[in-house]
């Protein structure tokens, strides 16, 4: 993908997020508009569409899928209005109207284009699951007050200014997050040195198998965090 | 035609088949929660196929939700006792339509629904096909609340029965996710959902945090049926229902379900006073399986928090003592007519209610337990 098309997507998440967020939308539907996002854009060109109308949309189906089902009529309003910060906000009237009619139709264009599978597998529920694992061997002290678990969603939050999330399984890239984050505060997980496998690591002997991953690799984890690195450069490019 | 409609008839886009031309249309077979269901032909493999079509007019907010849902749970589950859906087709779009394509889900083809069946007196069900039927309802039930999803509109219809003799839940049109949580505590969900004849009493009483005890309530509507072979409770409205669930299952006081008298509705229905529990004793007549009586029983308790759920109900003796579940195929095999209730004679809509007492059963199909 081209330098250019890569910062307009950049763009446009920032977009969604924001959006998003003025729609009292939870983090799981603003990353399910971004994986649409991403999805939509990995099979169409960018010059084919308007990638704000797709964000818009998207964010739009979001709120269906994840059950935060949000008004058509708002959505069109408050990403008007986040899209075009000096203008007064939106008039009913022509304009209006065909925003909403562009939303409603570019809705069945994206769910034809995700073939209806409106199915996502997102990291959240396992970055829950494995943080609330590793607190268990963090003195309480430090745990406390090193924010751990809040770098960790911010980096979470980040990924899909790119389109990681199409490129790794959910529970890759919650490792992946956590493990930069341990990497950002200079935290180790106490006693891995002596432990028999990484604590991402899962003992496939040992019951109960179900948190952390038992096919990630090393490499992988390094991937996910070059790959978030790049994204933080890319924010500087962004704002140039 | 302007050359706008023109690029837009003749715009080929890929990732979607055209409905008409991958599939042949046979014949209607039934109304969906949002749409017709017909039976269709794939024009190249022969497989039959059901298509349910989704209703799209007066759609100010899109692709309606109802059909995203059902779309995501059927995509979420896949087990042997639940309806499988192939893929989903469109309609051409163009200036008859005004370019709006229609879409339709497209299923696996069962030849019967559990309506049809019961409304015809030829097919006979021995206690070991009702086990079998029943055993097989739960254990679809049981994986859709495992996997935290509501149907909401259980009923005979929307039981349906290959061939072969495989149960498969249908018609998710009205399920959803349960269990959510919001900033202000447990989600609350429309009580407006179920078929009248099928819904439990806190829906009815206004209840909006539910479970899944309102589709086991359905189960236990449809095991009863399964003998008195037409609904058992068929009120022609709320009040009626609530009247009528009153008089089978006894009173709705807060000695059998404490809380009760919280419910938005309580006060504004009028809720029967003083009626006793019958529920063993009006069955009594048409189920003469005492095992049978009393999982019917604990099925239609009204207090939710008190219904048996379909892990335990699947554990009860009435499907481990004599006669174990039996294969369905052999029975169907004498029947090779399809049945729909869609396409069976009305089976006693709309009847004018009467507080009888049950009848003992003279012959094969029965009016209704009172």
């Amino acid at each position: 993908m081209d330098t250019n098309a890569v910062k307009v997507h950049f763009r446009v998440i920032r977009f969604i997020q924001e959006a998003g967020l003025k729609l009292r939308l939870t983090s799981l539907p603003i990353a399910t508009a971004a994986v649409i996002y991403h999805k939509f854009f990995r099979e169409n060109k960018i010059t084919d569409f308007d990638p704000y109308l797709v964000g818009t949309t998207a964010l739009y189906m979001a709120g269906k899928i994840e059950e935060e089902v949000v008004k058509l009529r708002d959505v069109v309003n408050i990403c008007h209005r986040t899209l075009h910060k000096n203008k007064p906000p939106l008039d009913i009237g022509e304009t209006f109207w065909s925003l909403r009619e562009s939303v409603a139709s570019s809705e069945l264009l994206i769910l034809r284009s995700l073939r209806f599978k409106v199915v996502f597998s997102q990291p959240h529920k396992f970055v829950l699951h494995y943080l609330k694992f590793l607190k268990d061997w963090f003195d309480p002290h430090d745990w406390d007050t090193i924010p751990i678990s809040k770098t960790s969603w911010a980096f979470l939050r980040d990924c899909y200014h790119g389109d990681m999330c199409l490129n790794y399984k959910a529970e890759h890239i919650a490792i992946g997050v956590i493990y930069f984050a341990l990497l950002s505060h200079g935290m180790e997980v106490p006693y891995h040195n002596e432990a028999d496998m990484k604590w991402w690591q899962e003992n496939p002997n040992q019951p109960p198998k179900m948190v952390l991953s038992d096919d990630l690799t090393l490499p992988t984890v390094q991937n996910i965090i070059s790959d978030l690195m790049t994204l933080y450069e890319m924010e500087i490019l962004v704002q140039s | 035609m302007t050359t706008q409609a023109k690029i837009v008839e003749e715009l080929e886009f890929p990732y979607c088949e055209n409905a008409s031309e991958k599939y042949e249309k046979l014949t209607k077979i039934g109304q969906g929660t949002f749409g017709e269901v017909f039976k269709a032909r794939d024009r190249k493999t022969k497989r039959i196929v059901a298509m349910k079509k989704v209703l799209m007019e007066n759609e100010k907010e899109g692709f309606p939700i109802t059909a995203l849902r059902e779309i995501r749970i059927l995509q979420l589950l896949s087990h042997e006792n639940v309806v499988k859906l192939i893929e989903i087709c469109r309609s051409r779009a163009g200036a008859y339509n005004r370019f709006k394509s229609t879409f339709y889900l497209i299923f696996e083809f069962c030849e019967h629904d559990l309506a049809g069946l019961l409304s015809n007196v030829n097919v006979k069900f021995t206690l070991a096909d009702i086990k079998r039927v029943m055993q097989q309802l739960l254990n679809g039930l049981y994986f859709i609340h495992h996997n935290k999803i509501l149907h909401r509109d259980m009923k005979a219809a929307n039981v349906l029965i290959t061939k072969n003799g495989i149960l498969k839940l249908a018609d998710f049109g009205l399920a959803r996710a349960y269990g959510g949580m919001t900033q202000k505590g447990a989600q609350k969900y429309t009580n407006r959902v179920v078929t009248l004849w099928y819904r439990p009493p806190e829906l009815l009483l206004g209840e909006r945090v539910y479970g899944p005890a309102i589709d086991v309530w359905g189960a236990g509507c449809i095991m009863a049926e399964m003998w008195t072979r037409s609904p058992i409770m068929q009120g022609n409205t709320e009040q009626h229902q609530i009247t009528l669930i009153s008089h089978l299952c006894g009173s709705l006081t807060p000695d059998v379900w404490p809380g009760v008298e919280k419910l938005d509705l309580y006060d504004k229905l009028e809720v029967p006073k003083g009626q006793k529990r019958l529920v063993k004793e009006r069955l009594k007549p048409y189920v003469r399986d005492q095992f049978a009586l009393d999982l019917l029983d604990k099925m239609l308790y009204v207090d939710p928090s008190k219904r048996i759920d379909c892990d335990t109900s699947l554990n009860h003796d009435f499907f481990w003592e004599d006669p174990a579940p039996s294969d369905l195929s052999v029975m169907l095999s004498r029947h090779n007519q399809s049945m729909f209730e869609y396409l069976a004679p009305p089976r006693r809509r709309g009847h004018i209610p009467q507080q009888q007492q049950a009848r003992p059963p003279t012959d094969q199909h029965f009016e209704r337990v009172f």
